[in-house]
């Protein structure tokens, strides 16, 4: 029997500000292409049914998909604000950073379980902030200064 | 397998573009190849892990292939060290 085929995969990142947009511009110039990623930036003081209206939006152009909103950061309204949206087949991956989109973009076309996929990219995400102290040491290669 | 030693000339090290570059080209490749420094052995297909080298100018990296176009592999990943990954004269 084959294997069923993954769902088209579409992302969201939602941030504070323009954070998601300048996230999203040097991610493609450090992959040198254009990147199937939409954003949404939270202003000051913005309205959240703008905001939610926004995402329905976005949810009802992608239905049927296979859908992973980023954000910035846990607890912040970007993430507070994607909560109704969870479901099956749609994710949320919050506190998104470089290493964490570059994971995500490097193995999207992989054929990998959807909530496989997202795991990968959180371990990505986190495996990106180091001590570089600390990990100069703990490799003692002599690039540390003693 | 096939293996030759590196060193990274530009001043920027291995940094995100270089690694992308580099990750990008090993991935048109059949063989395994991998990157060593200092005991420390990363995919070279896999962006985030070549990172994990945090390798700056001056280091010098051996590049490993296995598998049948292995030769061809470590000479072109090589090439792209020598160019300075195309960001410098």
């Amino acid at each position: 029997m084959n294997k069923p085929k993954n769902k088209p995969l579409k992302s969201l990142l939602i941030t504070h500000g323009e954070l998601g947009k300048e996230l999203k511009a040097i991610t493609e110039k450090i992959l040198e292409r254009r990147l199937d990623m939409e954003t949404i930036g939270i202003l000051w003081g913005e309205d959240g049914s703008r905001i939610l209206g926004k995402i329905e939006d976005f949810m009802n152009r992608h239905s049927g998909s296979h859908i992973i909103i980023f954000t910035d950061m846990f607890g912040g309204s970007p993430s507070n604000v994607c909560f109704p949206f969870i479901g099956p087949d749609v994710e949320v991956i919050t506190g998104i950073n470089l290493p964490g989109l570059l994971k995500f973009l490097t193995h999207r076309e992989k054929d990998i379980p959807f909530q496989e996929l997202v795991r990968i990219i959180r371990k990505g995400a986190i495996e990106g902030i180091n001590i570089m102290g600390e990990y100069l040491g703990e490799k003692s290669d002599g690039r540390r200064k003693s | 397998m096939v293996e030759e030693k590196v060193e990274i000339s530009n001043k920027l090290g291995l940094h995100a573009r270089a690694a992308a570059k580099l990750s990008h080209l090993a991935n048109s490749f059949h063989a395994d190849i991998f990157l060593i420094y200092n005991g420390d052995r990363v995919n070279a297909k896999s962006l985030l892990g070549i990172l994990t080298l945090a390798a700056s100018v001056g280091t010098l990296i051996t590049i490993s292939a296995s598998g049948k176009d292995e030769k061809e592999a470590v000479s072109t990943l090589a090439n792209l060290f020598q160019r300075k990954f195309d960001e410098e004269n």
